[in-house]
């Protein structure tokens, strides 16, 4: 099985360095920020991995996982973290952050599915930054694949996935048959959410993302690395989407405090209007 | 845009190996931490997932043999980032990679490396080093364990004290005299199925309990003569070569120790605990135990990993290993016990983990060479500059 997984890097949010925006509101400032990979397309990979291994055996592949990002070359940092947590090759398509938008990035993505052919586009839900959520719709749309998104449980039986969507009051069980995309939701790292064919169904994994074992840190350097041009790729890429200006969010305001409960009752009934 | 070099992550590689580390530590070793403490007992199966989780054992052999080719600065980062959670363990940690697969590697011949590497770096092997003795700690060429060659073999008899990972190895580097001047000193692989070898009590320790200290016992032990490493009498050399690394990395223990002790003191004064209405960290009294604790911390680091890239197989730093070990391990002890003064009665309970890391942080200031022997040595290098 070959599974092709877009990735993004986003702004830490522990960092200390956080995003800031200019007082013209014009753009958000990227400079200084710490970089690490959007979580769920962390989760993305790891769901990837276990479907392309023996979880018994991990040592030996059983499949392929191709990441791909868009942007500039300090990108590849996080490309080769993935290719030492266990991806097998990796593209990074040249790309500055205000030359896309979520369309742009699912044709660029297009693009690389139709000459990579892989069987599978695993990819998290949506990116902790920007948090639109489009991605995933958008290329599943452009290729006509069948899609499921914020899988919780993927299950591999003779080629097409059985994807577990949690909903409130239950779980939506979906079939998706090769080629197809399955967008994932961070319960994809436990123990038991995800299962290959080849792994028995009584495998427990570590809950979360695996680690990267040092001698695959030093290796990963050595893994294929391709990079392309978004030009070669898109014929049309301008924005469909423009950000005409940014507002950092209010700073939180001082509360109230109330003498007793009669009093809190009247604010909640009078004021927030809430019961 | 190039960023400045970064003396704690050189390279991309250091840093996915912190990040690695400290998310497993954080994971996995914060938890169980207190209670291995408490019970004084081996997390065996934890101690199993450094190879199998991180590949960590092989850290500093070349990649053609099997482990990472990483640098004294990776060796140094993974220790803090353990020991921030659970020095204990780390410190066995130190005696298997550091003590004997760093010291191993570099003065083992081919048929040896192939006999024994394999097995420490998967972690199927536990392995320590055995050179203090009863009577001879500081004073190490004082030790009495013998070796006498008889044909293809060498007959050891002597006792080994406080030996990390005792208890568990199944391999050991052990020094003994081959001659009766005081430096014929000899290294052997000994593994602890030859007959005659024998484990003798397990310490009850202070701190460091999770990790397990044993004196090994030798009577009339057959080694064979191919185990001998290096040669015969020669010793001394990677002996202190090795201690140069040890050194270091114990002194990233206690930077790890003084960095999760500022952070749970930093955490309570700030943000936890309010005194006659006011956070503590109002206080004046309360800044300067912050303050200082923080610089004092950043200064042992910045020297530790300064002297890090300064240290390789093939250029020695004694110099720069003990200053760094004097002062992180004095640093590491006086941030721990500041740490307890700013929670107060709290620090002082098994509640918050700062009761324990200044019981740890003191064996820092004694294993590895203690700090008086660091003064001695220090003074020594230094007075050579003035003859």
């Amino acid at each position: 099985m070959k599974i092709l997984v877009p990735l993004k890097r986003v702004a830490d949010p522990d960092n200390a360095n956080k995003v800031k925006v200019p007082a013209d509101g014009s753009k958000v400032e990227t400079t200084g920020l710490e970089w690490k990979p959007n979580p769920f397309d962390e989760y993305a990979v790891e769901a990837a991995l276990r479907l392309t291994e023996n979880g018994a055996q991990n040592k030996v592949r059983a499949g392929e996982v191709v990441v791909v990002t868009l942007g500039p070359k300090e990108c590849e940092t996080t490309l080769r973290a993935m290719l030492a947590t266990g991806a097998d090759r990796a593209i990074r398509i040249e790309a500055d952050d205000d030359q896309l938008d979520g369309n742009v990035v699912a044709l660029a993505l297009k693009a690389i599915v139709d000459k990579e052919k892989p069987d599978f586009v695993l990819m998290g839900k949506q990116a902790v930054d920007g948090d639109t959520n489009q991605v995933g719709q958008f290329l599943a749309e452009y290729l006509g694949w069948p899609m499921a998104t914020a899988a919780a449980t993927i299950v591999e039986e003779a080629g097409a996935l059985h994807v577990g969507r949690e909903v409130d009051g239950g779980v939506i069980n979906l079939k998706v048959k090769a080629p197809g995309l399955v967008t994932v939701d961070l319960r994809i790292t436990a123990p038991t959410s995800v299962y290959s064919s080849q792994t028995k169904r009584d495998f427990k994994y570590n809950d979360g993302v695996r680690f990267a074992p040092l001698p695959a840190i030093m290796k990963a350097k050595k893994k294929p690395l391709d990079v392309l041009k978004l030009g070669d790729l898109v014929a049309d890429t301008s924005l469909r989407v423009i950000y005409k200006k940014f507002e950092p969010p209010q700073g939180r305001k001082a509360g109230v405090k109330v003498k007793d409960v009669a009093e809190l009752v009247d604010k909640l009934k009078n004021e927030a209007k809430v019961i | 845009m190039n960023k400045a070099f970064d003396i704690f992550n050189p390279t991309e590689e250091h840093q996915q190996l912190r990040e690695n580390v400290r998310r497993f530590a954080e994971a996995e070793m914060d938890g169980q931490a207190a209670s291995y403490d408490e019970k004084e007992s081996f997390n065996e199966a934890l101690f199993r997932k450094f190879a199998t989780q991180l590949g960590l054992f092989g850290l500093t052999v070349s990649e053609k043999d099997g482990g990472a080719g990483m640098d004294v600065t990776a060796s140094v980062l993974v220790h803090e980032e353990l020991s921030r959670f659970d020095p204990a363990l780390t410190l066995s940690f130190l005696a298997h990679e550091v003590l004997f697969v760093n010291n191993f590697y570099h003065c083992s011949n081919e048929q040896q490396r192939e006999r024994y590497l394999g097995k420490v770096i998967d972690g199927t092997w536990i392995a320590g080093m055995a050179m203090t003795e009863p009577e001879a700690g500081t004073d190490v060429l004082a030790m009495r364990t013998r070796a006498l060659r008889k044909g293809d073999r060498f007959v050891l008899n002597g006792t080994k004290q406080f030996i990390t990972n005792g208890p568990y190895g199944n391999v050991f580097l052990v020094y003994a005299k081959t001659g009766d001047g005081p430096k014929d000193v000899s290294a052997f692989v000994v593994e602890s199925s030859f007959a005659g070898f024998s484990v003798g009590k397990k310490e009850s320790k202070m701190g460091m309990r999770a990790s397990p200290t044993s004196c090994l016992v030798f009577e009339d032990m057959e080694v064979p003569a191919s185990n001998l490493l290096g040669s015969e009498g020669g010793a001394l050399v990677h002996m202190m070569r090795n201690l140069e690394i040890e050194r270091l990395t114990l002194a990233a223990q206690s930077v790890g120790i003084a960095l999760r002790c500022c952070d749970v003191m930093t955490q309570y004064a700030v943000a936890e605990r309010k005194a006659f209405g006011q956070p503590l960290a109002e206080f004046g009294q309360i800044q300067r135990l912050l303050s200082e604790s923080y610089a004092h911390t950043q200064a042992a680091r910045a020297l530790v990993y300064a002297t890090a890239l300064r240290i390789s197989p093939e250029h020695r730093e004694s110099l720069g290993a003990a200053a760094s070990k004097l002062v992180a391990t004095t640093i590491g002890e006086t941030v721990a016990r500041n740490a307890i003064q700013v929670l107060g009665g709290y620090g002082y309970t098994r509640d918050y983990p700062v009761e324990r890391l200044l019981r740890d942080a003191i064996l820092l200031s004694i294993g590895g060479g203690t700090n008086e022997a660091m003064q001695k040595n220090i003074t020594r290098d230094l007075a050579r500059a003035y003859r």
